[in-house]
């Protein structure tokens, strides 16, 4: 009944891109949780979550999502996000995801964040 | 649309995925209404959600069961009952609207923050309910 959640990872600049594409359930667990560690393991300190062909999320999904960030926010790694509706935007940070995680409006805004030196 | 009330009752099985089928009625009532898209987001979250917890929590999970979802059509907006068969008594504790939501009860939260009216209720005969309502000419925040 749902959409089976299929994530494909991409490296530009200093950012490891991990693009969803999908349904993101209590059943997308397994498969986030793989990505993540496969660019964890690289090394990355950049880490951006691609929405942009996800379509419904739900809490579940949610709490998955969490558990990335906090592991990450942990490592000292930092997790941006971008191409988020603005209704799912309003939920990551209804629940304050965004207290761990930035949301960018695209890729380009995220590598801009990268660039720029910390404050 | 008339202004008399409507209803649209789906039965939807136990089982993870089948809340789609109640959040695409929801989507299609609320547009011939005329609900904004934003409004429409917010009620299509809550519906998914409402009808999650009562999969996962109120029914077990147990495919013997089934959740009601009863849209009854309003002059002032879309009331939506979603029920399971009880497997499970819901605890008392939700959140509260404003309060941080916890591990278990995120869904709920979510919910209460999203609709206008929300009302959690145990059922005599068994089972448990929430009735959520959503207005129309109220925008998104």
């Amino acid at each position: 009944m749902g959409e089976e959640l299929k994530t494909t990872i991409r490296r530009q600049n200093g950012l490891a891109v991990i693009q969803f594409t999908g349904d993101v359930t209590t059943f997308a667990e397994d498969v986030v949780q793989n990505a993540y560690q496969q660019v964890s393991r690289s090394g990355v300190n950049n880490i951006a979550l691609d929405f942009t062909s996800c379509e419904y999320i739900n809490s579940a999904g949610i709490a998955v999502i969490i558990g990335v960030v906090t592991e990450a926010r942990r490592k000292g790694q930092d997790v941006y996000a971008f191409g988020l509706s603005s209704h799912y935007q309003k939920l990551f940070r209804m629940v304050g995801l965004t207290d761990y995680m930035a949301i960018c409006e695209n890729e380009a805004e995220a590598l801009k964040r990268i660039s720029m030196p910390a404050a | 649309m008339q202004d008399d009330k409507r209803s649209i009752e789906i039965h939807i099985p136990s089982e993870y995925g089948y809340e789609k089928v109640a959040m695409a009625s929801a989507v299609a009532v609320a547009k011939r209404m005329g609900f904004s898209p934003d409004r429409i987001d917010d009620l299509r979250t809550a519906v998914s959600e409402a009808c999650l917890n009562a999969i996962e929590h109120g029914n077990k999970l147990d495919v013997s069961t089934k959740v009601m979802v009863v849209m009854t059509v309003q002059s002032e907006g879309l009331e939506v009952n979603v029920q399971d068969q009880g497997r499970q008594r819901l605890p008392s504790d939700f959140p509260q609207p404003g309060e941080a939501p916890g591990e278990r009860h995120r869904g709920i939260f979510i919910i209460q923050n999203l609709m206008d009216e929300v009302e959690f209720s145990s059922m005599d005969a068994g089972g448990n309910q929430i009735r959520m309502v959503i207005h129309l000419n109220k925008t998104s925040e």
